[in-house]
């Protein structure tokens, strides 16, 4: 007993010391929340590729304001009340200048709370929720896609240049899923596309039912949008129960779609299946884009896939950049610049917008696109000015 | 509508029963609950998943592997933390519901977040009395499943092994006193369920690519079906993974998709509610 | 906090006063510190409630329950709709959360009156997923996934406010588990853990004892929830899950189940433990999640069956 109790001792006091005061260093902090851990982990992963990145770009081009740049990674679990105090953490502990990232709406929301309190410059990355931004605080920034934006710029233009007539909806019972699909079923209606949809429950791994019932009203596009493994299971679920390749299954979040372990996953199923995206292996919008991939290639010896890594590489140049030109970290001079960032970024300029009264006030909207998978070559199908080819089916 | 709900039921009730049918063995020898189980399931998957893939070895060879090592492990297991525990129940339920937590972190450290699955045995879907399409894959996941669920019951009913493990789910005492080593007994026994655990992930991994958290709706579904039928009664087992299996399927299909998962768990403390010791489970349980 | 270890009731007049003075300079700890380790100290306090009343009910009448993250869950939600919804005070919501959090635990324990151990921990444990797959289909009054927004309990937030009404729920809960324990129902409480038939024998109304545990705590978890609720100003499906389940329960194993100071010990040092490893990322969980189930299984008794242990050999020693 003694000897555990020593031991434990030992344990806390090792702790303690891993941990204990940050030497005062000659670099300037940032922090990024996202889920290291739990069921999006996977992001977790790919904001990690874009923090190594985009710090070493940042750092060999000048760092900022004469130092290099820090990031301080904290793991959200994609739990909002973890991410609530684990951006408190970064903000009053770490004392970061700004902070950024967040793949979870629900997480981003408990933050975007706190950041307002604190007054801490805050850039979601990949947070698509409305609220976000529509809530108007001055603290809070988002530079990439939210839902409307991806359904009215996207979703909504691909569903009408391509003429369906009958299109189902399927969600994940998440504030995403649900939210998404009732843009989603707004915007159909508007344009008069008849639409039926459905809730499923995001752990489960058995479709068949859900799939039958779609199958039964016989859609000519299948809008999915679930998120993870739980869309590897749906589409091949879908084809071997012939919903597919009849209709076409659009996977309304993308990065799942691009995973390594999207073929092994769903087979010869995976053939035709769409998914938006704001990366495409041929498009690429900027030269930063093309530098972007070369550098990936050779910090991880593979191609970039999921495009979140370039969402957060963007976001930290353009952290970067405001605090070069605010010339200070002081928060209030932090949002001016932000407010008045032009930067060319891998995705196009980024410029966020100052219009009060809606999601897109402090808001840049990066373009997305919609990409299918031809004989496992990702084809460009919307926009039509970005187009490689014609959806088949 | 109702035939595939029906037969989807059926495939996904006996898929249910194989999970269950490892922790029923476990409860009913140790009266022990094993939490884990879901993450053994998942360790196997990743497995085959492992020998098939990386090893490249054919893919019978890495499932069973996979089995035999997930048995390993479980036998590891029952000796260091298990052990301690036999008379409480509380106990072991508690150390392993921390092992599961502790498992899930350590496969997504050593594994990463993303899905894994070991590659298929066949391909394709075939057309079902002209009625829908149903998956190949599935259907040999069915026929494997109900070949371990034989051998299972063959060996329980036939062996000498078999002869002592329902003597000692009878009466503990009573095998002891006729010379049966209850302590190597409940190390096979713990073994063994965390095989069948094994058995079933290796069956299903390629229907159901595993990832890190993935045991978890795995082991509830488990445990609802165990207690539906009664801990410890092998027969329950089956019959209240086929229960759970149609009436998820046939309320989602009619009732809600969103509240699948529901309809197993009401129906649970309803049959608790009236007949606590579940469909064939001994009355003092 | 820490001086009265074990069961044995506070006899003597300077252990009270020392208890006391412990106390006032806890109550005084958050002027010190800066505004981050006030926040670690809310949640210590709230795990403090947490583990305490799990306690009551695991620790002392022997029900390990997988459902107490649940009622946490009832509590918050139940007081953050009325207020949303209906415009109630936040004060109001708390003590409506609390009443239906036992009132759901007065249920679920006569559900399972009938039941041995096991079959009550897979019951709870159905029940909390129930609770959780409808908070998160239910979006439309829950806000599902994406959580509730409360308003908070005072009108100028401010740390130190919360910090001291989570001291008073801490108290109250930890007031209300030691009069239990320490009355002839703490008494039958045990009897029926070590063996139910013999203490219905003796006359102890088992039906009664069991179900009182049951409502207890399932009510102070419930406060402790709708207090989280408001504080954080966001209910979240994770305040009922397992992950919180297994928190609450890695808490008191290692500071000690059974024992009356054993969950405020885990609450405390498992929360500032996690702090630390959190700079640790991604394995942070599995290092916590070890050093539980190592504590678990090397020291069943948790901290405060070391802390005896070794006093035990002291005296020993000293004799």
């Amino acid at each position: 007993m003694r000897r555990i109790c020593c031991f434990l001792v030992l344990a806390f006091a090792i702790a303690c010391m891993a941990t204990g005061p940050a030497w005062a260093s000659d670099t300037i902090k940032v922090g990024v929340v996202g889920p290291r851990t739990g069921g999006a982990a996977a992001t977790g992963k790919a904001f990690e590729e874009g923090i190594q990145l985009a710090t070493d770009y940042v750092n060999a081009n000048g760092g900022v304001l004469g130092k290099k740049i820090e990031i301080v990674f904290e793991d959200t679990a994609g739990a909002p009340d973890k991410a609530a105090s684990g951006f408190e953490r970064l903000a009053t502990r770490d004392k970061v200048v700004m902070v950024l990232g967040e793949s979870h709406s629900s997480a981003a929301l408990a933050e975007i709370e706190v950041a307002n309190r604190l007054k801490v410059p805050f850039m979601v990355v990949e947070a698509w929720a409305d609220p976000i931004t529509a809530k108007n605080y001055r603290y809070v920034f988002r530079a990439g896609p939210s839902n409307s934006g991806v359904v009215k710029s996207t979703i909504a233009q691909w569903v009408a240049a391509e003429k369906f007539k009958k299109v189902a909806i399927v969600a994940e019972n998440t504030d995403w899923g649900l939210g998404i699909a009732e843009l989603c079923k707004t915007a159909l209606d508007a344009a008069g596309v008849e639409n039926q949809s459905l809730v499923t429950e995001r752990k489960s791994q058995d479709h068949y039912m859900e799939l039958t019932k779609i199958k039964s009203f016989d859609p000519d596009a299948v809008l999915a949008f679930v998120y993870g493994t739980g869309l590897h299971y749906f589409v091949a679920q879908a084809g071997e129960v012939g919903l597919t390749p009849k209709a076409v299954i659009l996977d309304g979040a993308g990065p799942p779609s691009l995973w390594p372990d999207f073929w092994p996953n769903v087979g010869d199923y995976g053939n035709l299946e769409c998914f938006v995206s704001s990366m495409h292996e041929k498009v690429e919008l900027t030269p930063l884009a093309t530098e972007f991939r070369k550098s990936y290639v050779k910090a991880f010896g593979k191609n970039p896939t999921d495009y979140k890594s370039r969402s957060m590489f963007d976001a930290i140049l353009i952290a970067a950049d405001a605090i070069n030109r605010a010339g200070s970290v002081d928060a209030e001079k932090l949002v001016d610049a932000l407010e008045k960032t032009e930067l060319t970024v891998t995705r196009g300029t980024a410029r966020f917008g100052t219009e009060k009264g809606g999601p897109e006030y402090h808001h840049w909207m990066p373009p997305m696109l919609v990409i299918q998978w031809q004989d496992k070559e990702q084809v460009v199908l919307f926009p039509a000015e970005g187009a490689t080819g014609k959806l088949k089916r | 509508m109702f035939a595939i709900a029906s037969m989807n039921g059926l495939v996904i009730g006996v898929i249910y029963a194989l999970t269950a049918l490892g922790v029923s063995l476990v409860v009913g020898i140790m009266n022990v609950v094993n939490f884990a189980h879901g993450e053994f399931y998942i360790l196997a998957g990743y497995f085959s998943f492992l020998f098939a893939n990386a090893l490249g070895m054919p893919i019978i060879a890495a499932m069973g592997l996979a089995v035999a090592l997930v048995f390993v492990f479980g036998l590891l297991v029952e000796y260091t933390l298990i052990r301690p525990t036999y008379g409480d129940d509380m106990y072991s339920l508690i150390l392993t519901f921390i092992l599961s937590i502790v498992l899930q972190n350590a496969y997504l450290f050593i594994f990463g977040p993303y899905p894994n699955k070991p590659p298929g045995w066949i391909k394709g879907a075939t057309n079902i009395f002209d009625l829908f399409f149903y998956g190949n894959q599935r259907m040999a996941a069915l026929v494997a499943g109900i070949a371990v669920i034989v051998v299972v019951f063959a060996m329980i009913k036939l062996t000498w092994f078999g002869r002592i493990i329902r003597a000692a789910s009878q009466d503990r005492g009573m095998a002891e006193l006729n010379g049966v080593n209850t302590t190597r007994l409940n190390m096979l026994s713990f073994g063994l369920g965390c095989a069948l655990a094994a058995a079933a992930g290796v069956i299903l991994a390629p229907v159901f690519p595993v990832t890190p958290t993935a045991g978890v709706p795995v082991a509830l579904t488990a445990f609802v079906v165990v207690v539906l039928g009664g801990m410890g009664s092998m027969w329950g087992c089956i019959i209240g993974g086929l229960i759970l299996g149609l009436v998820e399927n046939l309320g989602a299909a009619y009732l809600s998709t969103g509240y699948k998962h529901v309809f197993g768990f009401v129906i649970l403390i309803m049959v608790l509610a009236i007949r606590p010791s579940g469909l064939f489970g001994r009355k003092e349980a | 906090m820490t001086i009265s270890l074990g069961e044995s009731r506070l006899k003597s007049t300077p252990k009270i006063l020392l208890c006391l003075a412990g106390l006032a300079v806890f109550a005084l700890l958050p002027w010190t510190m800066g505004v981050y380790n006030q926040h670690v100290l809310i949640v210590c306090l709230f795990y403090t409630m947490m583990a305490a009343s799990w306690n009551l009910l695991a620790g002392y009448t022997g029900q390990v329950s997988f459902g107490h993250a649940a009622f946490a869950g009832i509590g918050a939600y139940v007081s953050g709709i009325l207020v949303v919804k209906a415009g109630l005070n936040p004060w109001g919501g708390v003590v409506i959360g609390t009443l239906c959090a036992a009132a759901f635990g007065f249920l679920v324990g006569l559900l399972c009156l009938r039941m041995g151990g096991i079959y009550l921990s897979l019951t709870t444990l159905g029940f909390s997923e129930i609770l959780h797959i409808v908070i998160n289909n239910e979006y439309e009054i829950t806000r599902g996934t994406m959580g509730l927004q409360v308003p908070g309990l005072i009108e100028n937030y401010s740390k130190i406010a919360y910090f001291y009404i989570f001291l008073a729920g801490a108290l109250i809960t930890l007031a209300v588990v030691y009069r239990l324990v320490h009355s002839n129902a703490g008494l039958n409480f045990r009897a029926v853990q070590n063996d139910e038939r013999a203490a219905s024998a003796l006359g102890v109304d088992v039906v009664r004892t069991r179900l009182l545990a049951f409502t207890v705590s399932s009510a102070l978890a419930g406060m402790a929830g709708a207090l989280y609720g408001h504080y954080m100003l966001l209910i979240t499906p994770h305040l009922p899950s397992l992950d919180q389940q297994f928190l609450v329960l890695s808490m008191t194993v290692i500071g000690g189940l059974g024992s009356f100071v054993g969950p405020v010990i885990g609450a405390f040092s498992l929360e500032i433990l996690s702090e630390y490893i959190r700079a640790w990322g991604e394995y942070h969980v599995l290092v916590f999640g070890l050093v539980a189930l190592f504590v678990a299984r090397f020291a069943p008794k948790g901290i405060v069956g070391i802390y005896k242990a070794w006093r035990g050999k002291y005296r020993a020693a000293t004799a």
